[in-house]
């Protein structure tokens, strides 16, 4: 039997690593949209320089996540990256023919309700999800 | 493209995971590619081919081999 010597930072601690990242970096977003959202009316009563701050927090947190993003997606193997190709391809086309009829429809009153941007990211969200357990079942 | 990698892993005695380990990709892709559901990339192809002290060829080999050589057979003789 031909052994293999046992690897360091492997793939996987990598991978691992690097979903923890992308994760604090997408739990701090999250936060610092809800309080740039619920900030001005909860917390400081519409003041205008507070509102700036955490609109500018919320957009540096922002770039820092696309970063991790980035990372994750450049530390990952071949296959998996593939798998997250096909699942952006997907939700992107997704969100811009759901999205846009979506827009019109609300132009012309023909939906009961107003054509929130939250729908939308609702909408790619779940289809993000979808497409990668897919892809990740078809190649398991 | 078909692929011997199975085979080879095998007779190594080595897991799924142990050869994922050595060519620094998932499991998963090594289960994709000895299924031949996942063809890998030539850098790939060609780490799999210096772990196993083999050439490429040996190790994938194109599906339609014999049709191409029916193909520049014919190409030759027109």
């Amino acid at each position: 039997m031909n052994q293999l010597k046992p690897v360091k930072n492997s793939y996987n601690s990598r991978t691992r690593t690097n979903v923890i990242r992308l994760f604090r970096w997408n739990g701090a977003w999250g936060a610092a949209t809800a309080l740039m959202a619920l900030g001005p009316k909860f917390l400081w009563n519409n003041s205008l320089v507070f509102t700036l701050l955490a609109v500018g927090l919320d957009v540096a947190i922002g770039v820092g996540m696309i970063l991790a993003n980035k990372n994750y997606l450049a530390e990952l193997d071949e296959l998996q990256r593939k798998v997250q190709l096909n699942s952006m391809a997907i939700t992107l086309g997704v969100g811009l023919i759901a999205g846009v009829p979506f827009s019109v429809m609300d132009s012309y009153h023909m939906i009961p309700f107003h054509a929130d941007i939250a729908s939308l990211l609702i909408l790619m969200s779940l289809t993000f999800v979808a497409s990668n357990l897919y892809g990740t079942w078809r190649y398991r | 493209m078909k692929n011997r990698l199975k085979v080879l892993r095998a007779e190594r005695d080595w897991t799924q995971a142990q050869l994922a380990d050595a060519l620094d990709v998932s499991r998963q892709t090594i289960n994709a590619i000895e299924t031949g559901k996942f063809d890998p990339s030539l850098p790939l192809a060609f780490r799999a081919a210096r772990l196993f002290g083999m050439r490429i060829e040996e190790i994938f080999h194109d599906d339609d081999r014999s049709s191409l050589a029916t193909e520049i057979k014919k190409d030759t003789y027109v």
